[in-house]
């Protein structure tokens, strides 16, 4: 059942970025099919504010990716009407604390609409956008509002973290006749050290699938999107003292994959859960709640969470340092939850 | 608490004159309220004017025997639109049956026009999930309870449309007070930008619950606002169900001739409560609801210029209810005929590919319809 890395290459690959990756994964999803659209703030001439949809307008016409008025809501409830006449739209939010405005139409419509109308009418949408902090920019630009979705029924939500993953979740996420909501790390985008190599074909990688992404022994980090780079780093550093960290890299926040997360709790029996978004009420919380239901036993020591502040996701640019966890930070709580 | 009427009253005093006239606009009308044309060149054809008067009158016996069937517990809350007919017969008779409609809880009328059963409609509004699903040969997105998300949808599907090049339009409904709220706006303002067919109307009752008209804006008539999104306004008389069809025939020409979407006002009035758990009495004075009544009443008004016509008389008024009625019988007789709902409803079309979350809930369902029973 383990994967350990299950990026099985094949044919032609290129080193990619994970702003590569993605903007690869949209190109091929527009020449894969003609209902495919998209469309947002700055998405069409510009390429977008990250220029993640950088020269598909001209590749493949104003009439597939343009640009729309200013609007969250206008953006996300047009692509639930587009959806049900069956188009696919992929729709960008300039950034996932912009999110707000559209969450009348996520919560009231978009996880509503097929079950509404007893599967008359599908929204087979994405909602892309970049999130987290770690960068200094403003407010409402390092959110990382992912558990507002997760707790939102009829939707799922993925949150890649290497360029490899997020091409083939995202050419999942278009396929899917379910809507997502696609995390962008924005730390992540254009990250050197996660350049690697992704094939430059058309492939998926399966929704509600984990990935381990480091085996272990010792302790299981939880996590998801940008913390996994973080947890790299930690369970890196924790290996010099003799501790073997697992990492499940959740890849998908909803619906989340049980199963590897509770195989890993039961061989190590030890747990950190790592999120960026703020601690209370948070998807540690819940993942713990599943771990207390199904591997109660399994546990040595209580399980610790590392999450950001309840407080503004990275406020004051010049503390970010403090608020958005980080490897340091993971580090402590893996000490904590050995000695306990 | 004070008597709401007199809640209204001190609110008035506070902000008084707070709708401002701007001009002596005139709601359009091709029949006056006594019958008369007023404008004999825009006269339809009579067939037309007939098929309109008898789909209006089915409407005015199905919301009466919804508040009824609502009282005797036999139907959930109900939103009657009834006193609203032309407003919705007129407007959505103008679409093509494969045209998208986008309605809200009141569009009961719209929607029955478009296609829309009565059974389906007895069921919907009993809560029985056979009533949520849309049959597949109608064009009719679901009805939204909280307003204004259809406006968008509509929107969405117009421009959906426009996009795949099938020539259908959207047509979408809200009343005046959800004009107040920022998805009206985004809604027309997207469709305008984006050239998209979409009809926009409002019915203009006069109340959002309690909530009289002039509370909700400064401007005179809302459909000024069209102004502001460079597209085409009307105003009409929404008991006038000839104006109503004139009108929103030339929008749903307009925007599948690809002019772009028009926002359309009718100006009507909700004699009725705003639904079945409402008391009108506790805001509002019957005197203006029965002015309505009496001298407004958007079908006596049809039936009056058919009876001037001689297209019509009582031996084809009394045929004609004999026909509504036992059709409705007919529909209602259906709808209590069918089974009860499977709780296992509650579990379905969440997602197409479910998660572990959603699987170990269908088991927990089953579990208790094994432990509890499963009868509803």
């Amino acid at each position: 059942m383990t994967q350990i890395v299950d990026r099985p290459v094949t044919g032609e690959t290129k080193p990619m970025t994970m702003a590569a990756a993605i903007t690869d994964a949209l190109d091929l999803a527009l020449g894969h099919d003609p209902s495919v659209v998209m469309y947002g703030e700055d998405v069409g001439n510009l390429g977008g504010v990250y220029r993640i949809t950088t020269g598909l307008q001209k590749k493949h016409g104003i009439a597939r990716v343009f640009d729309c008025p200013l609007t969250e809501s206008g953006i996300v409830g047009t692509a639930v009407g587009m959806a049900a006449v069956g188009m696919r739209p992929v729709v960008e939010l300039q950034f996932g604390g912009f999110m707000m405005p559209a969450m009348d139409q996520i919560y009231s419509h978009v996880s509503r609409f097929r079950y509404r109308s007893r599967g008359r009418w599908k929204t087979p949408l994405v909602v892309r956008f970049p999130v987290g902090g770690g960068l200094g920019l403003l407010e409402q630009h390092a959110d990382s509002p992912e558990t507002y979705l997760a707790h939102t029924p009829g939707i799922k939500v993925a949150y890649p973290s290497n360029p490899y993953d997020a091409k083939g979740l995202l050419l999942s996420a278009i396929e899917d006749d379910d809507p997502v909501f696609f995390f962008e790390t924005i730390k992540n985008y254009r990250d050197p050290k996660l350049r690697m190599e992704v094939p430059t074909g058309y492939y998926k990688i399966p929704l509600g699938k984990a990935r381990v992404a480091r085996e272990g022994s010792d302790v299981t980090l939880i996590t998801w999107g940008g913390m996994v780079q973080e947890c790299e780093t930690a369970a890196a550093a924790a290996a010099e003292s003799g501790i073997q960290c697992e990492i499940i890299d959740l890849r998908t926040i909803s619906p989340i994959d049980l199963e590897t997360i509770l195989e890993s709790v039961e061989k190590t029996g030890r747990v950190v859960i790592v999120h960026e978004a703020n601690l209370t009420g948070g998807m540690g919380a819940e993942i713990s709640a599943l771990i207390a239901q199904h591997a109660l036993y399994s546990l040595e020591a209580p399980i610790e969470r590392v999450a950001g502040f309840d407080t503004m996701p990275s406020p004051f640019n010049s503390l970010n340092h403090f608020s958005r966890p980080e490897a340091i930070h993971i580090a402590d709580a893996i000490r904590r939850v050995l000695s306990a | 608490m004070a008597k709401s009427s007199r809640t209204t009253s001190k609110q008035d005093a506070t902000f008084k004159g707070s709708v401002t006239e701007t001009s002596e606009l005139k709601p359009f009308q091709i029949l006056a309220p006594d019958g008369k044309p007023v404008r004999e060149d825009l006269i339809p054809d009579l067939e037309l004017v007939e098929t309109l008067y008898r789909k209006m009158a089915q409407m005015r016996y199905l919301d009466d025997k919804f508040f009824a069937l609502a009282k005797q517990a036999r139907l959930g809350t109900y939103a009657q639109f009834g006193g609203q007919e032309a407003s919705q017969v007129g407007s959505a008779f103008a679409l093509e049956r494969s045209d998208y409609l986008a309605p809200m809880y009141r569009s009961t009328a719209a929607m029955i026009t478009h296609g829309w059963s009565t059974k389906n409609a007895i069921m919907y509004w009993r809560g029985h999930p056979e009533g949520w699903r849309m049959p597949d040969n109608l064009n009719i997105l679901p009805i939204i309870i909280s307003i204004p998300g259809q406006y968008v949808h509509g929107a969405g599907a117009a421009l959906g449309a426009k996009l795949k090049g099938t020539n259908q339009i959207a047509m979408t409904y809200i009343g005046e007070g959800g004009t107040s709220q920022g998805d009206f706006h985004i809604a027309v303002n997207f469709a305008a930008a984006t050239n998209a067919p979409c009809v926009f109307i409002i019915e203009n009752n006069g109340w959002a619950i309690s909530v009289p008209r002039a509370v909700q804006s400064k401007v005179d008539y809302l459909m000024r606002r069209a102004e502001g999104y460079g597209i085409p306004g009307y105003l009409v008389d929404g008991n006038d169900v000839l104006a109503v069809h004139h009108t929103a025939k030339q929008a749903v020409d307009d925007a599948r001739a690809g002019k772009g979407p028009s926002l359309i006002e009718q100006m009507t009035y909700r004699v009725r409560p705003h639904t079945t758990g409402d008391e009108p009495k506790a805001y509002r004075t019957e005197d203006e609801a029965h002015e309505w009544i009496e001298k407004r009443d958007p079908i006596s008004r049809v039936k009056k210029f058919l009876e001037l016509e001689k297209r019509w008389n009582d031996d084809r008024e009394v045929a004609m209810i004999a026909e509504i009625e036992s059709e409705f019988a007919e529909a209602l007789a259906a709808a209590d005929a069918a089974p009860a709902p499977d709780p296992r409803a509650l579990m379905e079309y969440v997602m197409v590919n479910p998660g572990q979350n959603l699987i170990a809930q269908q088991a927990e369902l089953e579990r208790r319809i094994a432990a509890f029973g499963g009868a509803a």
